[in-house]
């Protein structure tokens, strides 16, 4: 009887092990993890709109008024530039790494004149930029990021019907490449 | 003879089982630690971070999420009442009260399991600050229901129990040190089935 019930507290002690196991390693291994989803839609250096209904990747916009549009990107080779014009009533961007953590995020009002205009950059790209800026960034923000890898997403506002067009337009003229000295 | 695999696999059994079985409810239970909590609304400011503790950075990989930023906004959801009664579709509730400072925000119903009810073009199934209709002192009373009714409705068809979800875009309150005394809407039962 003694030895059942040692043999119980044991697999409790290993249970309280492999929960710790569990949690810090899941997100390593869960495969439907947003990047991994992101990077399942084949589109880099492009937004994606997403639709109402989840696509094959389980992605989709949730909120009724809130139009979604994903990017995933990669600055090893260059930096990434994003830009997105047109007058909607609410925009918002994040930019995650690839252990969707974030990175950076701003709206329309931390934006100069309302409009996007990012680029990120790992550090030593960055201090090449700053070194000799060139005079297609002078009113980009520039952003530094440790990780390679990640995604942005792009959210605009239409909060009644007739704003659909515009947010629509908005999102399909936004554009995230990489950026390239001419 | 066969005591000691017999022990063995009970202490195999016990690590496995309860191992699995603790992980998977704890990620299914919450959304992690360092939550705000007003009434039956909660928020996760800190869950898209980096310094989102472990049971976060578990949860949001498993969901898959696309989650708001700090700058963006924050989302509280409720799954209950004030009484801290479940959210049923059977009932209706008056959602009444003033949101936290924000600079639009809004509001619809999910599923238990988090995915937005579309009732159909023709029903209410969202309200924004926009469209919300106010009293004079911008308070403002939101009635979801399976049934219609005057001023704000909030058609809910779906069967079970369901969340509220509310959406702040732009809001110092993401950024909340909990010096800010914020107040939510208030969630309170009306009635239960055709009453």
């Amino acid at each position: 009887m003694r030895s059942l019930l040692f043999a119980i507290v044991v697999g409790l002690v290993g249970a309280t092990l492999l929960h710790i196991v569990i949690v810090l390693a899941l997100p390593q291994f869960t495969g439907r993890d947003a990047y991994t989803r992101v990077l399942d839609l084949l589109e880099m250096d492009s937004f994606f709109a997403l639709s109402a209904e989840p696509g094959p990747t389980g992605l989709r916009n949730s909120d009724p008024f809130l139009r979604t549009a994903v990017c995933s990107f990669s600055v090893a080779d260059a930096p990434t530039r994003f830009i997105a014009r047109g007058s909607v009533p609410f925009w918002s961007l994040s930019i995650f790494d690839s252990g969707s953590n974030e990175v950076f995020s701003m709206n329309d009002q931390t934006a100069v004149n309302g409009n996007l205009d990012l680029v990120v950059a790992t550090p030593i790209q960055l201090v090449e930029l700053r070194k000799s800026p060139p005079e297609a960034l002078a009113q980009s923000i520039m952003i530094e990021m440790g990780d390679e890898d990640g995604y942005a997403v792009l959210r605009a506002l239409a909060p009644l019907g007739s704003f659909d067009e515009e947010v629509r337009d908005f999102l399909t003229e936004s554009s995230c490449g990489l950026f390239r000295r001419s | 003879m066969l005591r000691i695999p017999f022990l063995v696999a009970i202490t195999l059994a016990f690590a496995f089982g309860g191992g699995i079985a603790s992980s998977v409810w704890a990620l299914k239970a919450t959304a992690g630690f360092g939550s705000i909590a007003i009434g039956p609304w909660v928020a996760f400011p800190q869950a898209q971070t980096a310094t989102a503790d472990p049971y976060a950075k578990a949860h949001r990989a498993r969901a898959g999420d696309l989650l708001f930023g700090g700058a963006e906004g924050l989302v509280f959801s409720a799954a209950t009442d004030d009484s801290g009664a479940r959210l049923s579709s059977d009932c209706s509730y008056d959602i009444s009260g003033i949101t936290p400072p924000a600079r639009f925000w809004t509001f619809y119903a999910t599923t238990a399991d988090g995915v937005t009810l579309r009732p159909g073009p023709d029903l209410p199934a969202a309200i924004n600050s926009w469209t919300v209709l106010r009293a004079q002192d911008s308070s403002f009373v939101i009635h979801a229901s399976a049934a219609a009714k005057p001023n704000n409705w909030l058609a809910i068809r779906h069967s079970g129990s369901f969340k509220l979800v509310l959406t702040l875009l732009d809001t110092p309150t993401a950024g909340s040190s909990g010096l800010i005394d914020l107040a939510m809407p208030k969630i309170i039962k009306t009635g239960c089935g055709n009453a």
